[in-house]
């Protein structure tokens, strides 16, 4: 009835996948041999699929254009070409996700493949209308998660950038490749692959359709008038043709979308606080909060303007920046769309990646790009020396990991961890300070990067040691303090402190009141918990000494 | 006698005729007697009429109307004649502009000869065709389409036109196809979420009638694996990664390789064979000519073995029947030994009475070992979970980790050389969550053998 090749596709349209039955040689009727198994209800339901009907007559359709052919009946083949027989998946994914939510949980997988072909070359190895398909859906995607502002993750591998987005509160995850990494390995089956993708650009379609209108925008997605007109240049056939050239100026992502209501200004109005059921103030306070917090790194780049230098990945760049309120723009000659000219006054971001640079104007920075995904990873502007052209970088750290407590926590997390806190190492500089004046002035602003690194987070307790140190040689070396008697001050109780002093005390009795067997237990239970604290001890030893290390080396280097 | 005259005659006026006496003039001999003609007959007028001077005056007129387009002495003064008033300055710029045309073309100012040969070469226009002018039917069809348009004007329509404005009109579905295709980049997409389902009919008839749609079984709405979609890169996979979760990566690598190596090493040493059990030249020989030399040697180890022998024969062959004593005691034995085991049953279960803190005891640890091992099995069922399933022929490979190598790492995103194929990562994914199963590439297999015959020239050298 189906061919092998056609049933595999059809049951992969249809989400019917191999089963591993519990006994395989009942199964297999004695055998051990590795074969592949379909439910029976599976491929009895896979029966009344209208597509079956339409494989069917692609069949016939081949073998009369193979016909043909050999006749060298030319008007037979157009005409049979012009007929060829086409089928829809649209019910298919209506059976498959009867829900909207369904199909955002399983998108993950979609993006990712749509991304992928549209990074394809456009050789005939597989259709070209595939490839542009997908990439006009990558593009609308893109579109939309610059509109909702629901970019929260940015990691960049050496396979590829790992997005991560929150929509309607399914958190998807996607990977684009990289522009410019090709070699397409052979023992991909790539078949598969295309029934996959055509499944997958259908879904994705509709559920760009679908939140497009959520976000009340005109899909397909039109640019908005007032933006097009000032995109409107003399010059603009040089890019593309005026089929595709709309295409290009929505695939620069520069400018933003039309709606179907237009209004005049987005007006974020205030939204009444109801108190959900089963909160107390504590926890409606902490949402709040929360919510605050999001408003305010949707809004992180508002304001600035960025402009992108010839050799940074441009699209990757111009989506993230976008996706935070960031105005950006390019050089004229890589693509079209770019709204302002590298000479303009107002750019206050500027984004390079070389090793120097020649013309540089005064009251803007000039960075790495690393600073921009580090920005929307930390959720808030890090400061900008770090990133400076020619200063080696810090690490890029994965926002994917998620420590729990006792973990390693890498110290470049820590520094941003106090600055998200609002916290300035300001204490860290004053301890450098006495150190380094045995050392050299000049190397005094290296070290104190080097330094900074290695401080730990309780500088009070530090500081106050130190004053207590001091006060002690002071005294043994018959030096009258400077002490005076002052009137008291009243010392501020912190109440919450109390409780925890007051939990930990008893905490601290219970334990010694336990027999001897309990505690014996218990000791082991908690030597299993400090594990991890000490791997991270260790760790941290590890990392002190190999930046020890390093020091070391720079310093003989230098001299 | 007059025919003969008559020929001479004629062949005298032929032109060259030659006479065979020099002196005499051809002419002469044929006008020597001029036979009288009736010139009022019409069948002499061809014949004995001159007409060479109307010929000449028709010819000289025909001449002059093809090389001048008319007669010349119609035509007027000017067209003939002109003025020569000397070389006027106009001249000089009228010379100038043909030389400039003449410059700018060049050769191709001049028109082909093949063209000026095919061209007409008299000034008379040709002759129109009449026969292009002739209709049979003209004035009949005249008059119809007099009629016609007389009847158009009132309103009248013929009834072809009728009947053809009447029908419908075609539905042209050329190229359909193309854009109906799921692949067409410009397909239009709807809210497929929005619209409820048009199932208002009665179930009945649906069923009966084919349409009505099959229930999707609910099996096929679990995903088959728990696995995530996109699984995240470890933190040393970064492009700029941090000192210690790469040196983690690296030794996640790393011993991926040693496993690797150790099971090639293990593989060699279940291989690896022992020198020294390699046949010498000297075992060979003795196993050749083995039963052929040292006959002596043979003969003795020959009569030790029979002895042990005779021996083992002897202790057979003197088990003889049982006698009827032996069976009777046989079944007294049994009958005391089920006795025993009667009794001891007896006393074992009264005497479980008192064992019973020692019975709980081992009952409290076989449930303890059962339950362990329950947990060990459930643990183990969620952990196949996650574990790629084997749905055919081959096993899954899992890729090769993608990591660079600490020389290799970038210092800018400028320079940064992807690792892997994003290509290869998704279909590996897929295969991981079960969706489809690990395939290889199709191998090329022959349907018919190949037979190798040696070449003639081959045979002579070999």
């Amino acid at each position: 009835m189906l061919s092998l090749p056609d049933f595999r596709r059809l049951c992969i349209l249809k989400g019917i996948y191999p089963h591993e039955p519990k006994h395989k040689k009942k199964v297999n009727k004695g055998s051990t041999a590795p074969r592949t198994f379909y439910l029976m209800k599976d491929i009895r339901f896979l029966l009344h699929e209208p597509i079956v009907g339409k494989f069917r007559e692609y069949k016939i359709f081949v073998r009369k254009l193979k016909k043909a052919y050999g006749k060298t009946e030319w008007s037979t083949v157009e005409r049979l070409r012009e007929n060829k027989p086409t089928y829809k998946l649209d019910h298919i994914i209506k059976e498959r996700y009867p829900s909207f939510i369904d199909a955002l949980r399983d998108i993950d997988d979609a993006l990712c493949m749509c991304f992928l072909f549209s990074t394809f070359a456009r050789t005939g190895k597989c259709h070209v209308q595939t490839i542009q398909l997908c990439r006009r859906l990558s593009v609308e995607w893109m579109n939309y998660v610059i509109a909702s502002r629901s970019l929260r993750k940015v990691f960049i591998s050496i396979k590829g950038i790992y997005y991560q987005a929150e929509v309607m509160g399914q958190l998807i995850t996607w990977l684009v490749p990289y522009q410019f990494s090709h070699d397409h390995p052979t023992d991909v089956d790539y078949r598969v692959m295309a029934t996959f993708t055509e499944f997958y650009t259908t879904l994705l379609g509709f559920v760009n359709f679908r939140l497009y209108h959520s976000l009340n925008l005109l899909y397909p997605p039109k640019l908005d008038a007032k933006t097009q007109s000032e995109l409107k240049e003399e010059d603009e056939e040089d890019y593309a043709m005026d089929s595709e050239s709309y295409i290009e100026k929505l695939s620069a992502l520069s400018a933003s979308l039309a709606r179907v209501v237009s209004s005049a200004d987005e007006e974020d109005a205030e939204l009444d606080q109801f108190p959900v059921e089963g909160e107390d103030m504590e926890k409606m306070e902490a949402r709040e909060k929360e919510q605050k917090q999001q408003e305010a790194q949707r809004k992180m780049f508002q304001g600035l303007k960025f402009f992108l230098n010839r050799e940074v990945p441009r699209e990757s760049l111009a989506f993230v920046i976008r996706c935070f309120g960031g105005e950006v723009s390019w050089d004229k000659s890589i693509c079209i769309g770019s709204t302002y000219d590298v000479t303009d006054e107002t750019i206050t971001h500027h984004i390079v990646d070389r090793p120097n640079i020649d013309k540089q104007y005064i009251n803007r920075y000039y960075i790495q790009p690393q600073w921009v995904y580090d920005c929307v990873n930390a959720k808030i502007l890090l400061p900008v020396e770090d990133y400076f052209i020619g200063v080696t970088l810090p690490p890029h750290l994965s926002p994917f990991v998620e420590e729990k407590e006792g973990d390693y926590v890498p110290p470049e997390k820590l520094k941003i961890m106090a600055l998200q806190r609002g916290e300035k190492p300001a204490n860290e500089q004053e301890e450098d300070n006495d150190e380094e004046e045995e050392e050299d002035e000049d190397d005094e602003e290296e070290e104190e990067e080097d330094d900074n690194a290695d401080e730990e987070e309780d500088d009070e307790e530090e500081a106050e040691e130190k004053n207590l140190k001091e006060m002690e040689d002071k005294r043994s070396q018959g030096k009258s303090l400077q002490v005076k008697v002052t009137p008291g001050k009243v010392k501020v109780e912190n109440p919450a402190r109390l409780e925890q002093e007051e939990k930990a005390e008893e905490k601290r009795l219970a334990i010694m009141m336990m027999k001897k067997k309990e505690k014996y237990l218990y000791d082991k239970i908690m030597f299993g918990k400090k594990r991890k604290v000490r791997e991270a001890n260790k760790l941290a030893a590890k990392r002190k000494a190999h930046d020890d290390a390093e020091k070391a080396k720079k310093k003989k280097a230098r001299k | 006698m007059a025919a003969a005259r008559r020929l001479k005659r004629v062949a005298a006026s032929q032109p060259g005729f030659l006479t065979l006496k020099p002196s005499l003039n051809p002419s002469d001999l044929v006008s020597g007697r001029r036979k009288r003609v009736n010139k009022n007959k019409k069948k002499n007028w061809n014949k004995h009429s001159d007409i060479n001077d109307v010929e000449e005056f028709l010819e000289d007129v025909r001449h002059q109307e093809r090389t001048t387009g008319g007669l010349l002495s119609e035509k007027s003064d000017d067209s003939l004649f002109f003025l020569d008033i000397g070389q006027p300055k106009k001249a000089e710029q009228k010379v100038e502009e043909p030389v400039e045309t003449k410059k700018r073309k060049g050769k191709a100012s001049r028109p082909l000869r093949i063209d000026l040969i095919l061209q007409h070469d008299s000034l008379i226009p040709p002759a129109k065709d009449v026969l292009a002018y002739q209709q049979p039917n003209a004035k009949k069809l005249r008059r119809i389409a007099q009629k016609a348009e007389q009847l158009a004007a009132k309103g009248v329509v013929p009834r072809r036109q009728r009947q053809l404005l009447n029908r419908r009109p075609v539905d042209r579905t050329a190229k359909k196809s193309a854009t109906e295709a799921n692949n067409n980049p410009d397909r239009e997409y709807y809210d497929i979420w929005g619209q409820e389902s048009k199932e208002s009919a009665d179930p009945w008839y649906l069923q009966q009638t084919g349409k009505k749609h099959v229930k999707r079984p609910e099996k096929l709405n679990e995903k088959p694996s728990v696995l995530p979609a996109v699984e995240v890169i470890a933190p040393g996979g970064s492009y700029n990664p941090d000192f210690l979760s790469h040196q983690a990566l690296l030794q996640e690598a790393h011993d991926v390789e040693v496993k690797k190596q150790k099971q090639e090493d293990k593989l060699e040493r279940q291989l690896a064979f022992n020198k020294e059990d390699k046949a010498t030249e000297e075992t060979v020989l003795r196993e050749q000519v083995e039963g052929l030399v040292e006959e002596e040697n043979e003969e003795e180890e020959a009569a030790a073995n029979d002895d042990e022998e005779e021996v083992a024969v002897g202790a057979i062959a003197l088990a003889e029947k049982k006698t009827e004593r032996q069976r009777k005691r046989e079944r007294a034995e049994k009958i005391k030994e089920q006795q025993r085991l009667a009794n001891r049953k007896q006393t074992d279960q009264q005497q479980q009475l008192f064992q019973l803190r020692s019975i709980k005891a081992s009952i409290k640890q076989r449930e303890q070992k059962t339950k362990a091992n329950q947990i060990k099995r459930k643990a183990k069922q969620e952990a196949q979970k996650s574990q790629p399933r084997r749905l055919g022929k081959l096993k899954f490979q899992p890729q090769d980790l993608e990591v660079q190598l600490s020389n290799e790492l970038a210092g800018s995103l400028r320079q940064l050389k992807p690792e892997g194929s994003i290509l290869k990562d998704r279909f590996k994914s897929l295969q991981k969550r079960n969706l489809i199963e690990p395939r290889d590439r199709a191998k090329f297999k022959r349907r018919l053998k190949v037979k190798y015959v040696e070449k003639r020239a081959f045979k002579e050298i070999t």
